[in-house]
């Protein structure tokens, strides 16, 4: 087994699988605020087919999340509002909601988002795909997500190699789809295992958490939070 | 921790490590209320470094989200009294 200190922050396709089915589990009991993520087969079709099987592909999905900001009409009616957390949006604003405001949310309409996690075979690590779209199904142009996800703005994520958007064709769906490119993903991911001051951890521990570390940094530029937990919980 | 008055805030002490190519601080060590968001954490990094791009992470593989508290943070993650907290710029292509 490869020493850890020359890992080099990938992980195989079948280290992906088995992790992104052990992510789900995790974040299914642990992070109850988010509905759960589900695992799609992408069966690949030889004449390997019954050998293939073992090597099943396919990725993670978790849609229709509701990414618009809650307005002031709608913060009595959010039970998901903790009541002791500050809610910079709104508490401050409560007088003065006047008439153009009134007229703008009777009019807002509310944005969606699909995020598939997918592995690429290139860099070897995976990737998160996001398409954003309005209740009637039009999609969301980049400039319109980033409001809604200002941590992926080109403001938040300046000339920065861990993590930028571009739009591609998605993988297995074959339409075009946004992601956050992968290329500083395994630099990133080394730093997460190796870059602390403790000792440093079985190459088996590693492979095991790495979509949770993988995540809790890319959920971030989101807004799909992890709680700190999930990686606490062996 | 249930020991404490609710008035009396306990505080976290954090330790805070270049890591990479990333500067050193001069002052690296400081107290933070438990009950504050991770978040000031991060914006005083950004501050005393003057980057808007830092990889911030805490020893068990993980970055934590801004609003987690930092008293969360130590219960998880906290060793010897502290709450190390790494951090690293954006690096060189290539």
């Amino acid at each position: 087994m490869m020493d850890v200190c020359n890992w080099d922050g990938t992980v195989s396709a079948k280290d992906f699988r088995i992790g992104a089915l052990s992510f789900a589990q995790k974040w299914e009991s642990l992070n109850s605020a988010f509905p759960p993520w589900s695992w799609v087969p992408c069966p690949k079709h030889s004449w390997l087919a019954s050998h293939e099987l073992l090597q099943e592909e396919g990725y993670l999905s978790l849609e229709n999340i509701c990414i618009s900001r809650p307005n002031e009409e709608d913060i009595d009616q959010n039970s998901q509002t903790d009541p002791g957390e500050e809610e910079t949006s709104c508490s401050e604003k409560e007088d003065d909601i006047d008439d153009a405001t009134l007229v703008q949310s009777n009019h807002h309409e509310l944005h969606y988002c699909d995020f598939h996690v997918v592995y690429s075979y290139t860099f070897r690590v995976p990737v998160l795909y996001l398409r954003a779209y309005c209740s009637d199904g039009r999609p969301l142009l980049l400039d319109e997500i980033e409001k809604e996800l200002p941590a992926c703005s080109s403001k938040e994520l300046p000339e920065t190699k861990w993590a930028f958007i571009t739009q591609e064709e998605h993988p297995y769906l074959k339409r075009p789809w946004y992601k956050l490119h992968p290329c500083g993903t395994s630099e990133f991911m080394k730093l997460l295992f190796l870059g602390g001051d403790t000792a440093q951890p079985k190459l088996e521990v590693v492979l095991e958490l790495y979509l949770l570390s993988w995540f809790s940094a890319v959920g971030q530029v989101v807004g799909l939070t992890i709680p700190c937990k999930m990686l606490n919980d062996r | 921790m249930a020991a404490e008055s609710p008035t009396s805030v306990r505080k976290v002490v954090v330790h805070l490590r270049a890591t990479g190519d990333a500067p050193i601080l001069k002052q690296a060590k400081f107290k933070i209320p438990g009950t504050d968001k991770f978040a000031k954490v991060i914006d005083f990094l950004r501050r005393q470094l003057h980057r808007d791009t830092l990889f911030v992470y805490v020893n068990s593989a993980f970055s934590p989200n801004p609003d987690e508290l930092v008293i969360d943070l130590y219960n998880n993650f906290g060793f010897d009294g502290k709450l190390v907290v790494n951090y690293a710029c954006s690096m060189a292509w290539g």
